[in-house]
Protein backbone atom coordinates (compact mmCIF):
# COMPACT_ATOMS: atom_id res chain seq x y z
CA UNK A 1 0.00 0.00 0.00
CA UNK A 2 1.46 3.41 -0.97
CA UNK A 3 0.66 7.21 -1.08
CA UNK A 4 -1.97 8.69 1.12
CA UNK A 5 -3.87 5.39 1.10
CA UNK A 6 -0.86 4.04 3.43
CA UNK A 7 -0.84 6.98 5.27
CA UNK A 8 -4.72 7.16 5.84
CA UNK A 9 -4.60 3.10 6.19
CA UNK A 10 -2.06 3.63 9.02
CA UNK A 11 -3.43 6.26 11.14
CA UNK A 12 -0.57 8.45 9.73
CA UNK A 13 -2.43 11.73 10.09
CA UNK A 14 -3.23 11.03 13.67
CA UNK A 15 -0.06 9.92 14.45
CA UNK A 16 1.95 13.17 13.10
CA UNK A 17 -0.46 15.85 14.34
CA UNK A 18 -0.54 14.40 18.26
CA UNK A 19 3.51 13.47 18.14
CA UNK A 20 4.26 17.13 16.39
CA UNK A 21 1.77 18.41 18.94
CA UNK A 22 3.22 16.67 22.77
CA UNK A 23 6.45 17.49 21.62
CA UNK A 24 5.11 21.00 21.30
CA UNK A 25 3.56 20.68 24.51
CA UNK A 26 6.33 18.67 26.43
CA UNK A 27 8.80 21.49 25.27
CA UNK A 28 6.61 24.31 26.05
CA UNK A 29 5.85 23.15 29.38
CA UNK A 30 9.35 22.24 30.33
CA UNK A 31 10.43 25.77 28.90
CA UNK A 32 7.49 27.59 31.83
CA UNK A 33 9.03 25.24 34.26
CA UNK A 34 12.61 26.93 32.97
CA UNK A 35 11.81 29.96 33.63
CA UNK A 36 9.57 29.38 36.95
CA UNK A 37 12.84 27.63 38.14
CA UNK A 38 14.62 31.05 39.11
CA UNK A 39 12.05 32.25 40.87
CA UNK A 40 12.22 29.52 43.19
CA UNK A 41 15.70 29.38 42.96
CA UNK A 42 16.16 33.22 44.53
CA UNK A 43 13.49 32.92 46.78
CA UNK A 44 15.30 29.47 48.19
CA UNK A 45 18.65 31.10 48.00
CA UNK A 46 17.33 34.17 49.82
CA UNK A 47 15.53 31.86 52.86
CA UNK A 48 18.88 30.71 52.87
CA UNK A 49 20.79 33.87 53.42
CA UNK A 50 18.39 35.08 55.68
CA UNK A 51 18.08 32.43 57.76
CA UNK A 52 21.99 32.73 57.63
CA UNK A 53 21.72 36.53 58.60
CA UNK A 54 18.69 36.31 61.18
CA UNK A 55 16.77 38.81 58.94
CA UNK A 56 13.18 38.43 57.14
CA UNK A 57 13.20 36.42 54.14
CA UNK A 58 13.13 38.09 50.82
CA UNK A 59 15.14 41.32 52.30
CA UNK A 60 17.98 41.94 49.06
CA UNK A 61 20.75 44.43 50.19
CA UNK A 62 21.86 46.83 47.37
CA UNK A 63 25.77 48.02 47.54
CA UNK A 64 25.50 52.05 48.35
CA UNK A 65 27.92 52.72 45.26
CA UNK A 66 25.43 50.73 43.32
CA UNK A 67 24.97 52.78 39.98
CA UNK A 68 21.09 52.92 38.98
CA UNK A 69 20.13 50.62 35.84
CA UNK A 70 20.96 52.46 32.59
CA UNK A 71 22.96 55.08 34.05
CA UNK A 72 26.14 54.90 31.73
CA UNK A 73 28.51 57.54 33.41
CA UNK A 74 28.32 55.89 36.71
CA UNK A 75 28.84 52.43 35.41
CA UNK A 76 31.95 53.64 33.71
CA UNK A 77 33.08 55.21 36.99
CA UNK A 78 32.62 52.10 39.01
CA UNK A 79 34.09 49.83 36.22
CA UNK A 80 36.82 51.64 35.37
CA UNK A 81 38.31 50.58 38.85
CA UNK A 82 38.25 47.45 37.70
CA UNK A 83 39.39 47.27 34.30
CA UNK A 84 42.43 48.70 35.65
CA UNK A 85 43.07 45.95 37.21
CA UNK A 86 42.88 43.86 34.56
CA UNK A 87 45.47 43.50 31.38
CA UNK A 88 44.71 45.33 28.56
CA UNK A 89 43.48 44.02 26.58
CA UNK A 90 41.14 41.57 28.20
CA UNK A 91 38.26 39.22 27.61
CA UNK A 92 35.09 39.39 28.68
CA UNK A 93 35.19 36.46 30.85
CA UNK A 94 37.59 37.94 32.80
CA UNK A 95 35.51 41.20 33.34
CA UNK A 96 33.00 38.91 34.52
CA UNK A 97 35.02 36.91 36.60
CA UNK A 98 36.07 40.13 38.08
CA UNK A 99 32.63 41.36 38.59
CA UNK A 100 31.74 38.41 40.57
CA UNK A 101 34.72 38.35 42.78
CA UNK A 102 33.84 41.95 43.73
CA UNK A 103 30.42 41.99 43.86
CA UNK A 104 28.92 43.45 41.18
CA UNK A 105 25.27 43.37 40.84
CA UNK A 106 23.94 43.17 37.43
CA UNK A 107 27.04 42.31 35.35
CA UNK A 108 25.56 41.22 32.28
CA UNK A 109 23.08 44.09 31.88
CA UNK A 110 25.93 46.25 32.55
CA UNK A 111 28.64 45.19 30.42
CA UNK A 112 26.04 44.98 27.90
CA UNK A 113 25.59 48.92 28.12
CA UNK A 114 29.12 49.20 28.16
CA UNK A 115 29.33 46.96 24.46
CA UNK A 116 26.87 49.01 22.87
CA UNK A 117 27.99 52.13 24.14
CA UNK A 118 31.33 51.38 22.26
CA UNK A 119 33.02 51.72 26.11
CA UNK A 120 34.23 48.11 25.93
CA UNK A 121 35.52 47.65 22.08
CA UNK A 122 35.83 44.43 20.52
CA UNK A 123 39.91 43.96 19.01
CA UNK A 124 38.79 41.29 16.87
CA UNK A 125 40.02 37.94 18.14
CA UNK A 126 38.13 37.84 21.57
CA UNK A 127 39.14 40.14 23.82
CA UNK A 128 38.25 43.88 24.16
CA UNK A 129 39.91 46.99 25.08
CA UNK A 130 38.25 50.09 27.56
CA UNK A 131 37.74 53.48 25.67
CA UNK A 132 35.80 55.76 27.61
CA UNK A 133 36.60 58.58 25.49
CA UNK A 134 34.56 57.33 22.72
CA UNK A 135 31.32 58.66 25.35
CA UNK A 136 30.67 62.43 24.56
CA UNK A 137 30.99 63.29 28.31
CA UNK A 138 33.61 61.36 29.32
CA UNK A 139 34.22 60.90 32.81
CA UNK A 140 37.01 63.06 34.85
CA UNK A 141 39.40 60.73 36.55
CA UNK B 1 47.08 -29.11 -4.27
CA UNK B 2 43.18 -29.96 -3.30
CA UNK B 3 43.73 -28.56 0.40
CA UNK B 4 44.97 -25.85 -1.03
CA UNK B 5 41.77 -25.45 -3.49
CA UNK B 6 39.53 -25.91 -0.53
CA UNK B 7 41.38 -23.10 1.55
CA UNK B 8 41.42 -20.71 -1.54
CA UNK B 9 37.78 -21.27 -2.11
CA UNK B 10 37.31 -20.32 1.91
CA UNK B 11 38.96 -17.01 1.57
CA UNK B 12 37.23 -13.69 1.39
CA UNK B 13 38.73 -13.11 -2.27
CA UNK B 14 36.44 -16.07 -3.55
CA UNK B 15 33.25 -15.45 -1.46
CA UNK B 16 33.18 -11.78 -1.97
CA UNK B 17 30.48 -10.31 -4.64
CA UNK B 18 30.03 -7.01 -5.79
CA UNK B 19 28.26 -5.46 -2.98
CA UNK B 20 30.67 -6.61 -0.62
CA UNK B 21 33.48 -4.30 -2.69
CA UNK B 22 30.78 -2.13 -3.04
CA UNK B 23 30.44 -1.20 0.90
CA UNK B 24 34.36 -1.82 1.36
CA UNK B 25 34.47 1.23 -0.79
CA UNK B 26 31.70 3.51 1.47
CA UNK B 27 33.74 2.53 4.53
CA UNK B 28 37.07 3.69 2.90
CA UNK B 29 35.36 6.62 1.78
CA UNK B 30 33.91 7.37 5.79
CA UNK B 31 37.33 6.63 6.62
CA UNK B 32 38.68 9.78 4.75
CA UNK B 33 36.25 11.57 5.45
CA UNK B 34 37.19 10.89 9.12
CA UNK B 35 40.73 11.72 8.39
CA UNK B 36 41.37 13.61 5.52
CA UNK B 37 38.12 16.25 5.77
CA UNK B 38 38.00 15.74 9.62
CA UNK B 39 33.90 15.31 9.34
CA UNK B 40 32.89 13.74 12.82
CA UNK B 41 35.58 11.37 12.76
CA UNK B 42 34.29 10.26 16.44
CA UNK B 43 31.47 8.48 14.81
CA UNK B 44 32.62 8.31 10.99
CA UNK B 45 36.12 6.30 11.86
CA UNK B 46 34.20 3.63 13.96
CA UNK B 47 31.80 3.38 11.62
CA UNK B 48 33.87 3.23 8.42
CA UNK B 49 36.25 0.51 9.80
CA UNK B 50 33.22 -1.22 11.09
CA UNK B 51 32.18 -1.24 7.39
CA UNK B 52 35.18 -2.68 6.30
CA UNK B 53 35.11 -5.58 8.93
CA UNK B 54 31.14 -6.34 8.40
CA UNK B 55 31.93 -6.76 4.96
CA UNK B 56 34.80 -9.54 4.87
CA UNK B 57 33.43 -12.32 2.95
CA UNK B 58 33.18 -15.39 5.41
CA UNK B 59 32.12 -19.07 5.29
CA UNK B 60 28.66 -18.65 6.62
CA UNK B 61 28.25 -21.07 9.75
CA UNK B 62 31.21 -20.38 11.13
CA UNK B 63 29.64 -18.06 13.92
CA UNK B 64 31.94 -15.37 12.54
CA UNK B 65 29.17 -12.93 11.43
CA UNK B 66 27.06 -10.27 13.39
CA UNK B 67 24.13 -11.79 12.44
CA UNK B 68 25.13 -15.28 13.46
CA UNK B 69 24.79 -16.40 17.02
CA UNK B 70 27.48 -16.96 19.24
CA UNK B 71 29.78 -14.82 17.34
CA UNK B 72 31.80 -12.20 19.26
CA UNK B 73 30.20 -9.60 17.05
CA UNK B 74 26.84 -10.66 17.53
CA UNK B 75 27.33 -10.17 21.18
CA UNK B 76 28.77 -6.90 20.79
CA UNK B 77 25.76 -6.16 18.69
CA UNK B 78 23.50 -6.91 21.50
CA UNK B 79 24.57 -3.63 23.18
CA UNK B 80 22.62 -2.13 20.01
CA UNK B 81 20.10 -4.01 19.16
CA UNK B 82 18.87 -3.79 23.07
CA UNK B 83 19.05 -0.53 22.93
CA UNK B 84 22.06 -0.25 25.48
CA UNK B 85 24.55 1.81 24.00
CA UNK B 86 22.28 4.36 23.82
CA UNK B 87 21.43 4.79 27.10
CA UNK B 88 24.66 4.87 28.01
CA UNK B 89 25.64 7.39 25.83
CA UNK B 90 22.89 9.28 27.04
CA UNK B 91 24.49 9.25 30.37
CA UNK B 92 27.62 10.89 29.06
CA UNK B 93 26.21 13.19 26.75
CA UNK B 94 24.35 14.68 30.53
CA UNK B 95 26.96 14.32 32.36
CA UNK B 96 28.72 16.38 29.42
CA UNK B 97 25.68 19.29 29.03
CA UNK B 98 25.92 22.59 30.62
CA UNK B 99 22.36 23.89 30.52
CA UNK B 100 23.04 27.46 31.95
CA UNK B 101 22.61 28.95 28.63
CA UNK B 102 18.88 27.60 28.21
CA UNK B 103 18.27 28.33 31.40
CA UNK B 104 19.30 31.64 31.07
CA UNK B 105 16.78 31.85 27.80
CA UNK B 106 13.85 29.09 28.30
CA UNK B 107 12.20 30.38 25.34
CA UNK B 108 15.10 29.35 23.32
CA UNK B 109 13.72 25.33 24.05
CA UNK B 110 10.63 26.03 21.38
CA UNK B 111 12.71 25.81 18.51
CA UNK B 112 13.98 22.72 19.51
CA UNK B 113 10.59 21.64 19.49
CA UNK B 114 9.88 22.70 15.98
CA UNK B 115 13.03 21.55 14.58
CA UNK B 116 10.72 18.00 15.65
CA UNK B 117 8.46 18.79 12.86
CA UNK B 118 11.00 17.03 10.38
CA UNK B 119 10.87 13.62 12.27
CA UNK B 120 6.66 13.63 11.99
CA UNK B 121 7.14 14.93 8.23
CA UNK B 122 8.85 12.05 7.34
CA UNK B 123 6.72 9.30 8.89
CA UNK B 124 4.10 10.34 6.68
CA UNK B 125 6.62 10.56 3.67
CA UNK B 126 7.37 6.87 4.83
CA UNK B 127 4.31 5.81 5.09
CA UNK B 128 3.51 7.01 1.90
CA UNK B 129 6.52 5.66 0.37
CA UNK B 130 5.54 2.12 1.65
CA UNK B 131 7.01 1.44 4.88
CA UNK B 132 4.82 -0.18 7.95
CA UNK B 133 4.44 2.01 10.68
CA UNK B 134 6.97 0.62 12.66
CA UNK B 135 9.75 1.14 10.42
CA UNK B 136 8.48 4.28 9.34
CA UNK B 137 8.65 5.75 12.52
CA UNK B 138 12.06 4.14 12.54
CA UNK B 139 12.90 5.93 10.05
CA UNK B 140 11.12 9.33 10.71
CA UNK B 141 13.42 9.70 13.42
CA UNK B 142 16.90 10.46 11.55
CA UNK B 143 14.76 13.92 11.46
CA UNK B 144 15.60 14.72 15.15
CA UNK B 145 19.29 14.09 13.82
CA UNK B 146 20.61 12.19 17.06
CA UNK B 147 22.17 9.04 16.18
CA UNK B 148 21.75 7.28 19.69
CA UNK B 149 18.35 8.11 19.82
CA UNK B 150 17.43 6.95 15.95
CA UNK B 151 19.49 3.63 17.26
CA UNK B 152 17.18 3.02 20.34
CA UNK B 153 14.51 3.68 17.95
CA UNK B 154 15.31 1.50 15.55
CA UNK B 155 16.47 -1.32 17.83
CA UNK B 156 12.89 -1.33 19.63
CA UNK B 157 10.38 -1.14 16.23
CA UNK B 158 12.36 -2.32 13.46
CA UNK B 159 16.20 -4.00 13.99
CA UNK B 160 16.69 -5.35 10.42
CA UNK B 161 16.59 -1.82 9.74
CA UNK B 162 18.91 -0.50 12.23
CA UNK B 163 22.25 -0.47 10.09
CA UNK B 164 20.72 1.74 7.22
CA UNK B 165 19.20 3.46 9.76
CA UNK B 166 22.05 4.29 11.66
CA UNK B 167 24.43 5.02 8.81
CA UNK B 168 22.25 7.41 7.65
CA UNK B 169 21.66 9.40 10.65
CA UNK B 170 25.36 9.42 11.01
CA UNK B 171 26.27 10.17 7.64
CA UNK B 172 23.91 13.63 7.50
CA UNK B 173 25.49 14.66 11.00
CA UNK B 174 28.62 14.23 9.62
CA UNK B 175 27.42 16.33 6.66
CA UNK B 176 25.68 18.81 8.60
CA UNK B 177 28.55 21.70 7.31
CA UNK B 178 27.58 20.77 3.65
CA UNK B 179 23.45 20.37 4.20
CA UNK B 180 23.01 23.24 6.74
CA UNK B 181 24.33 26.36 5.27
CA UNK B 182 22.37 26.71 1.99
CA UNK B 183 19.05 26.32 4.13
CA UNK B 184 20.25 28.60 6.34
CA UNK B 185 20.90 31.42 3.88
CA UNK B 186 18.11 30.37 1.96
CA UNK B 187 15.06 31.07 4.67
CA UNK B 188 16.61 34.00 6.55
CA UNK B 189 17.81 37.82 5.19
CA UNK B 190 21.12 39.47 5.93
CA UNK B 191 19.50 41.28 8.19
CA UNK B 192 17.92 38.50 10.43
CA UNK B 193 21.36 36.94 10.47
CA UNK B 194 22.59 39.82 12.05
CA UNK B 195 20.57 39.98 14.88
CA UNK B 196 23.09 40.16 18.25
CA UNK B 197 21.95 37.94 21.17
CA UNK B 198 22.37 39.53 24.37
CA UNK B 199 24.62 37.83 26.84
CA UNK B 200 22.64 35.13 28.77
CA UNK B 201 21.98 36.14 32.10
CA UNK B 202 24.42 34.05 34.78
CA UNK B 203 22.53 31.21 36.56
CA UNK B 204 22.87 30.29 39.90
CA UNK B 205 23.57 26.27 41.12
CA UNK B 206 20.42 25.85 42.53
CA UNK B 207 18.26 26.45 38.91
CA UNK B 208 21.31 24.44 37.59
CA UNK B 209 20.13 21.41 40.20
CA UNK B 210 16.53 21.63 39.70
CA UNK B 211 16.84 21.65 36.36
CA UNK B 212 17.71 17.86 35.88
CA UNK B 213 14.76 16.72 38.39
CA UNK B 214 12.07 19.09 36.79
CA UNK B 215 13.18 17.69 33.27
CA UNK B 216 12.85 13.90 34.48
CA UNK B 217 9.31 14.70 36.05
CA UNK B 218 8.02 17.10 33.56
CA UNK B 219 9.59 14.83 30.20
CA UNK B 220 9.76 11.51 31.49
CA UNK B 221 5.78 11.43 33.23
CA UNK B 222 4.71 13.14 29.67
CA UNK B 223 6.38 10.23 27.56
CA UNK B 224 7.49 7.03 29.99
CA UNK B 225 9.15 5.65 26.60
CA UNK B 226 11.94 8.22 26.47
CA UNK B 227 12.88 6.97 30.03
CA UNK B 228 15.99 4.99 28.63
CA UNK B 229 17.14 7.92 27.39
CA UNK B 230 15.91 10.91 29.01
CA UNK B 231 16.42 9.21 32.63
CA UNK B 232 20.16 8.67 31.87
CA UNK B 233 20.31 11.97 30.44
CA UNK B 234 18.92 14.13 32.78
CA UNK B 235 21.21 11.33 35.80
CA UNK B 236 24.29 12.58 34.13
CA UNK B 237 23.14 16.28 34.08
CA UNK B 238 23.03 16.06 38.07
CA UNK B 239 26.14 13.84 38.23
CA UNK B 240 27.72 16.98 36.85
CA UNK B 241 26.49 20.15 38.64
CA UNK B 242 25.83 18.45 42.06
CA UNK B 243 29.79 18.85 42.25
CA UNK B 244 29.77 15.96 44.84
CA UNK B 245 30.38 13.02 42.43
CA UNK B 246 32.76 14.80 40.11
CA UNK B 247 34.63 11.10 39.72
CA UNK B 248 31.58 9.47 38.37
CA UNK B 249 30.78 12.71 36.37
CA UNK B 250 34.00 12.41 34.86
CA UNK B 251 33.95 9.01 34.13
CA UNK B 252 30.72 9.76 32.16
CA UNK B 253 32.08 11.88 30.34
CA UNK B 254 34.88 10.27 29.29
CA UNK B 255 35.54 6.33 29.54
CA UNK B 256 32.04 5.50 29.42
CA UNK B 257 30.87 7.75 26.52
CA UNK B 258 33.92 7.04 24.68
CA UNK B 259 33.40 3.11 25.04
CA UNK B 260 29.80 3.35 24.29
CA UNK B 261 30.80 5.44 21.20
CA UNK B 262 33.44 2.99 19.89
CA UNK B 263 31.20 0.00 20.62
CA UNK B 264 28.07 2.07 18.78
CA UNK B 265 29.99 3.23 15.93
CA UNK B 266 31.71 -0.55 14.79
CA UNK B 267 28.82 -2.50 15.12
CA UNK B 268 26.59 -0.12 13.27
CA UNK B 269 29.32 -0.25 11.22
CA UNK B 270 30.05 -3.90 11.03
CA UNK B 271 25.99 -4.29 9.93
CA UNK B 272 25.97 -3.50 7.28
CA UNK B 273 27.01 -6.35 5.16
CA UNK B 274 26.57 -5.85 1.48
CA UNK B 275 23.63 -8.76 1.26
CA UNK B 276 22.02 -7.32 4.44
CA UNK B 277 22.54 -3.64 3.67
CA UNK B 278 22.38 -2.52 -0.15
CA UNK B 279 18.49 -3.00 -0.76
CA UNK B 280 15.88 -0.47 -2.12
CA UNK B 281 14.59 0.08 1.02
CA UNK B 282 18.11 1.55 2.07
CA UNK B 283 18.03 3.74 -0.55
CA UNK B 284 14.83 4.92 0.53
CA UNK B 285 15.84 5.64 4.17
CA UNK B 286 19.01 7.62 2.60
CA UNK B 287 16.77 9.89 0.66
CA UNK B 288 14.00 10.35 3.63
CA UNK B 289 17.30 11.14 6.13
CA UNK B 290 17.94 13.62 3.98
CA UNK B 291 14.16 14.86 3.43
CA UNK B 292 13.88 14.46 7.19
CA UNK B 293 17.11 16.46 8.50
CA UNK B 294 16.73 19.58 5.76
CA UNK B 295 13.08 20.09 6.78
CA UNK B 296 13.66 19.68 10.79
CA UNK B 297 16.29 22.74 9.98
CA UNK B 298 13.96 24.59 7.86
CA UNK B 299 10.91 24.31 10.36
CA UNK B 300 13.65 25.58 13.07
CA UNK B 301 14.46 28.57 11.01
CA UNK B 302 11.09 29.39 10.50
CA UNK B 303 9.74 28.85 13.34
CA UNK B 304 12.54 31.29 14.67
CA UNK B 305 10.94 33.59 12.34
CA UNK B 306 7.29 33.27 13.07
CA UNK B 307 8.03 33.75 17.08
CA UNK B 308 9.83 36.81 15.96
CA UNK B 309 6.44 38.09 14.98
CA UNK B 310 5.51 38.49 18.51
CA UNK B 311 8.61 39.11 20.55
CA UNK B 312 9.99 42.74 21.50
CA UNK B 313 13.59 41.70 21.95
CA UNK B 314 13.90 40.22 18.41
CA UNK B 315 16.40 36.66 18.22
CA UNK B 316 18.43 35.37 15.31
CA UNK B 317 16.51 33.08 13.57
CA UNK B 318 19.71 30.88 12.10
CA UNK B 319 19.61 29.48 16.15
CA UNK B 320 16.69 27.79 14.63
CA UNK B 321 18.65 25.34 12.86
CA UNK B 322 20.28 24.27 15.93
CA UNK B 323 17.42 22.94 16.99
CA UNK B 324 18.02 19.46 15.69
CA UNK B 325 19.73 17.43 18.09
CA UNK B 326 23.11 17.40 16.64
CA UNK B 327 25.52 18.14 19.24
CA UNK B 328 27.61 20.27 18.74
CA UNK B 329 27.83 20.25 14.98
CA UNK B 330 24.97 22.01 14.12
CA UNK B 331 25.20 24.69 17.05
CA UNK B 332 28.84 25.12 15.49
CA UNK B 333 27.57 25.77 11.87
CA UNK B 334 25.42 28.40 13.22
CA UNK B 335 27.41 30.47 15.18
CA UNK B 336 29.86 29.81 12.00
CA UNK B 337 27.49 31.26 9.93
CA UNK B 338 26.66 34.43 12.36
CA UNK B 339 30.49 35.18 12.48
CA UNK B 340 30.91 35.20 8.68
CA UNK B 341 28.25 37.67 8.24
CA UNK B 342 29.42 39.89 11.55
CA UNK B 343 32.94 38.86 13.29
CA UNK B 344 31.59 40.28 16.81
CA UNK B 345 28.23 37.97 16.90
CA UNK B 346 28.55 35.37 19.24
CA UNK B 347 25.81 32.71 18.55
CA UNK B 348 27.60 29.46 20.03
CA UNK B 349 26.13 29.68 23.52
CA UNK B 350 22.69 30.74 22.51
CA UNK B 351 22.71 28.16 19.70
CA UNK B 352 24.17 25.30 22.16
CA UNK B 353 21.08 25.99 24.24
CA UNK B 354 18.64 25.10 21.10
CA UNK B 355 20.39 21.88 20.33
CA UNK B 356 20.14 21.07 24.20
CA UNK B 357 16.31 21.01 23.75
CA UNK B 358 16.57 19.22 20.38
CA UNK B 359 18.67 16.21 22.47
CA UNK B 360 15.32 16.23 25.24
CA UNK B 361 12.83 17.39 21.88
CA UNK B 362 13.89 13.78 19.81
CA UNK B 363 13.81 11.65 22.72
CA UNK B 364 10.57 12.63 24.01
CA UNK B 365 9.36 12.25 20.09
CA UNK B 366 11.04 8.78 20.10
CA UNK B 367 9.43 7.72 22.89
CA UNK B 368 6.24 9.18 21.59
CA UNK B 369 6.61 6.81 18.63
CA UNK B 370 7.47 4.17 20.18
CA UNK B 371 4.28 4.10 22.56
CA UNK B 372 2.39 4.61 19.32
CA UNK B 373 3.63 1.63 17.67
CA UNK B 374 3.75 -0.86 20.77
CA UNK B 375 1.00 -3.25 20.27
Amino acid sequence: MYGLEAITHYNGWAQAIIGATIVLAGLSALSFAISQIRVLAEYLERRKSASENGGPPGLVRLSPEEPAPGDLAQTIRKYQQLVQRLASPFSLQDLYAACRKHGFRHPHQSIKMLREAGVLQATGDGTFTWRPDVVSNPISH
Amino acid sequence: MHLFIQFLTNTGYYLGDYRNWLMIVVGCFFIYLAIAKNYEPLLLLPIGFGVLVGNVPFFKGFGLGIYENNSVLHYLYFGVTSGVYPSIIFLGLGAMTDFSSLLARPRLMLLGAAAQVGIFFTLLSALALGFLPKEAASVAIIGGADGPTSIFLTAKLAHHLIGPVAIAAYSYMALIPIIQPPIMRLLTSRQERLIRMPEPREVSRTELLIFPIAGVVLCCFLAPASIPLLGTFFFGNIMKVSGVVDRLAQTARTAIIDTATILVGFCVGASTQGDVFLTPKSVKIFILGAVAFSIATASGILFGKIMNLFLKEKINPLLGAAGVSAVPGSAREVHMMGLHEDPENFLLMHAMACNSSGVIGSAIAAGVLWSFNVI
